[in-house]
């Protein structure tokens, strides 16, 4: 496992972020979120490619999915010398208005508009037809279209490798001393119970492919391990999130990981109490929470990899209209990263053990399902 | 509150709004008008500071409130999608603004405009899908799921204000109570209802199908339909003994008890307008802006009241009021877009504008229903 190269500098990248936000967000507060978005462009008319950006709900500063789509345009930005616009819709309603916005628009004339989440394929598949040569790309879902090019992900790869890391975990002694709110805490795993968590957002074909994934890899590191699932019903709620956690900490679970979104912070906060541990999702959530010395691993989801593909692609020419790319583990679409704290700390014999499971998947040999099993 | 324990320059100043002629409160309007303008162009500038940019205005000055202003005032007229969505803007607020003005009228604050619209959109999205397949092809079967689609909504919007209008009548519940809880079971219970029951096949967010293509319009329509209710409303409201009814009820109940209107139903039957109107305006924001019902449906009820106050309650107010709030509205959208400058401090400009406009009209309503200033 271990960190790749483009994954080091993508935390250098997520770190500037960070600091830079944490400085503006202190002297302005509500509005921070824009305001360090909305002055992405500058590369002028010269610029060779416009890329329109239309996040999903939650805005930028989510510290997860929408910052990694938006450090994939930064570094297009660095790398290709490209100019982007950002937009950050309140309401599924206004999904659609951007992306007119973007497609209608003449100065500059964006050549790509990038849309990111499930939510927008609705309002996509109108907007596809009706601005027939405007291209578009769109992450998380799938549009069939000569002017849509879909990127998904293999979640379940990812997840399958997390779980796999927390099965092992799991059954052996494991602790990590580190700090919680302020004070000096242990956290470690419980050999005896033989039981993991896994906290959804709302129930849905994409967060049960986490789910599946998960369940797969416990049981492939040993398949007596019990995984509790629950699923919170909301993105946004921490306090929820918090309190399905602690039931499952205190039914004897020593690892829960989360696919919830903003609701995942609460289970941070309940492995922190407990001085349990917990896995986060979508970007190395251990450089950003506050509770990061609870989060052993996290299952990234490259989205900015895509991003940035699609957008080399509109630069050299070569946009994949009509195309789905499926990012997994293979191409480094997906994978399991080890927390900031816990560098050096996992026992060799288990990343050892998830390296070959790696291997494995990629070659075939470990087929994980995209739906829980029992 | 008691009117007499204000202290006395304010009464002196709330007594003076009273007497002011109708040339004074224009050049009130106009002062207030300007300098909302002034500070909000403060606030641009000192937000700027804030923000990070590469090609500073000025020194540390990010944002250039001249730019802002062109673009809020002047992007409709020069920009077709801009122009696109101002009127859309524009339709949708007529419609909730003369809602809330009802209401207001007859004394009730219908706080729950929100709610009333989003189930009015849900009843007339799945009326709309329902009847699709069974209308006839063209521009006829068009017309007929959009007529039967809004008649839809008008309904369920007015059964479901009536419902807080009788707890008032009938329980003395305060209306702005419950209206406001209304708003919540209203969006939730929608949500419930399409993710159980009408969820679109294959989607991810919680949406109807789609309605018929036939059965959309463009803004041009909705806006001359609100405009032409706005007028109907005004003439039941000034032309008809309902209307005075109506009215009366709203400025002095005991009067009108007196005078022979039953108060109770007239607290029902206003409240069930009111709602009608903002259901339709729920079926006109499927039908016209998103062709299905989403959740997340924007806060339309709620600036219906900010334009119905602007407006001083007055249904041909409205029809600048709505319209002045719609540009600006969409006018943030360019502005966030072309210049960089977030939409929520343009929300803070339109919000500053408001607030410095209404308040010397809220405070001489206020002073005529405390009986203040000398003419009577």
């Amino acid at each position: 496992m271990g960190l790749t190269p483009a994954h080091r500098e993508w935390r250098t990248t997520m770190r500037d972020q960070i600091d830079r936000r944490t400085f503006i967000g202190g002297a302005t507060g509500a509005t921070l979120a824009g305001l360090t978005g909305c002055l992405g462009g500058g590369g002028g008319s010269e610029a060779p490619a416009h890329v329109g950006m239309v996040y999903s709900l939650g805005g930028l500063g989510d510290e997860a999915f929408n910052d990694m789509t938006h450090a994939g345009i930064q570094r297009a930005e660095e790398e290709l010398g490209i100019a982007y616009d950002n937009t950050e819709p309140e309401g599924q309603s206004e999904f659609s208005t951007f992306q007119q916005q973007f497609a209608s628009s003449t100065d500059p004339d964006y050549d790509l508009v990038t849309c990111i989440g499930f939510s927008q394929l609705s309002a996509l598949q109108e907007n596809a037809s009706e601005y027939p040569e405007q291209d578009f790309m769109l992450i998380d879902s799938e549009l069939d279209a000569d002017n849509v090019a879909s990127y998904r992900f293999r979640e379940h790869e990812g997840s399958f490798q997390v779980g796999h890391l927390a099965g092992l975990l799991s059954t052996r002694e494991f602790s990590h001393e580190g700090s919680y709110s302020g004070t000096e805490k242990t956290f470690s795993t419980d050999p005896e119970a033989k039981t993991v968590g896994f906290v959804g957002g709302k129930e849905n074909p994409l967060i049960k492919k986490f789910e599946a994934g998960f369940i797969a890899g416990v049981h492939h590191a040993d398949s007596e391990i019990e995984v509790r699932s629950a699923y919170a019903g909301s993105w946004n709620d921490p306090g929820r999130g918090q309190e399905i956690a602690s039931s499952m900490y205190d039914a004897g679970a020593d690892i829960v990981y989360h696919a919830a979104g903003a609701t995942g912070s609460g289970v941070f906060s309940a492995a922190g109490e407990r001085g349990r541990l917990a896995i986060g999702v979508d970007s190395d959530q251990s450089l950003s929470s506050d509770a990061s010395h609870t989060i052993v691993a996290s299952m990234v989801k490259h989205a900015d990899t895509a991003v940035f593909n699609a957008t080399k692609d509109v630069v050299n020419d070569e946009f994949q209209g009509g195309s789905t790319v499926m990012l997994g583990l293979e191409d480094g679409g997906v994978e399991a990263v080890i927390g900031t704290d816990y560098e050096g700390e996992i026992p060799q014999d288990v990343l050892d053990a998830l390296e070959s499971s790696r291997e494995e998947i990629q070659n075939g040999e470990i087929d994980v399902p995209t739906e829980p099993e029992n | 509150m008691n009117p007499d324990r204000l202290p006395g320059p304010i009464a002196g100043l709330m007594g003076r709004l009273v007497d002011a002629s109708a040339g004074e409160r224009l050049a009130v309007s106009v002062a207030a008008l300007l300098t909302a303008i002034l500070i909000g162009g403060v606030v641009t500038l000192v937000a700027g500071v804030f923000a990070t940019c590469s090609d500073p205005i000025l020194g540390p000055f990010c944002y250039n409130p001249l730019a802002v202003y062109r673009y809020l005032f002047l992007a409709p007229l020069s920009d077709p999608f801009v122009l696109q969505e101002t009127l859309k803007n524009s339709a949708l607020l007529l419609f909730t603004g003369l809602a809330v003005a009802v209401s207001f009228r007859a004394g009730l604050f219908n706080i729950g405009t929100q709610g009333q619209l989003v189930l009015g959109a849900l009843a007339a999205a799945l009326v709309a899908v329902r009847v699709g397949p069974a209308a006839p092809d063209g521009a006829v079967g068009g017309v007929l799921i959009a007529g039967v689609a809004m008649l839809a909504g008008a309904v369920v919007g007015g059964l479901y204000a009536a419902i807080p209008g009788a707890l008032k009548a009938y329980a003395d519940a305060n209306e702005v109570i419950t209206t406001i809880m209304l708003n919540f079971i209203a969006s939730d219970v929608a949500f419930f209802l399409v993710s159980a029951y009408f969820q679109k096949p294959g989607s991810g967010s919680v949406e109807t199908r789609d309605v018929p293509a036939a059965a959309t319009f463009g803004p041009g329509l909705a806006l001359a339909m609100a405009v032409l209710l706005v007028l109907a409303v005004t003439y039941l409201l000034w032309g008809t003994a309902f209307g005075y009814d109506l009215r009366t009820a709203g400025i002095q109940p005991d009067a009108a008890d007196y005078a022979g209107v039953d108060a109770k139903r007239m607290m029902v039957t206003s409240m069930t307008l009111s709602g009608a109107i903002g259901g339709l305006g729920g079926a006109v924001w499927v039908l016209m802006s998103v062709g299905r019902w989403v959740n997340g449906v924007p806060a339309l009820g709620f600036d219906g009241i900010t334009v119905s106050v602007l407006a001083s309650n007055n249904p041909l107010g409205v029809l600048f009021a709505g319209p002045l709030f719609g540009s600006m509205q969409a006018g943030s959208l360019s502005i966030d877009f072309q210049l960089g400058v977030p939409r929520q401090l343009v929300g803070v400009i339109r919000g500053l504008v408001i607030l410095l406009v209404a308040m010397p009209e809220l405070f001489r309503t206020l002073g005529v229903r405390w009986g203040m200033g000398g003419v009577r």
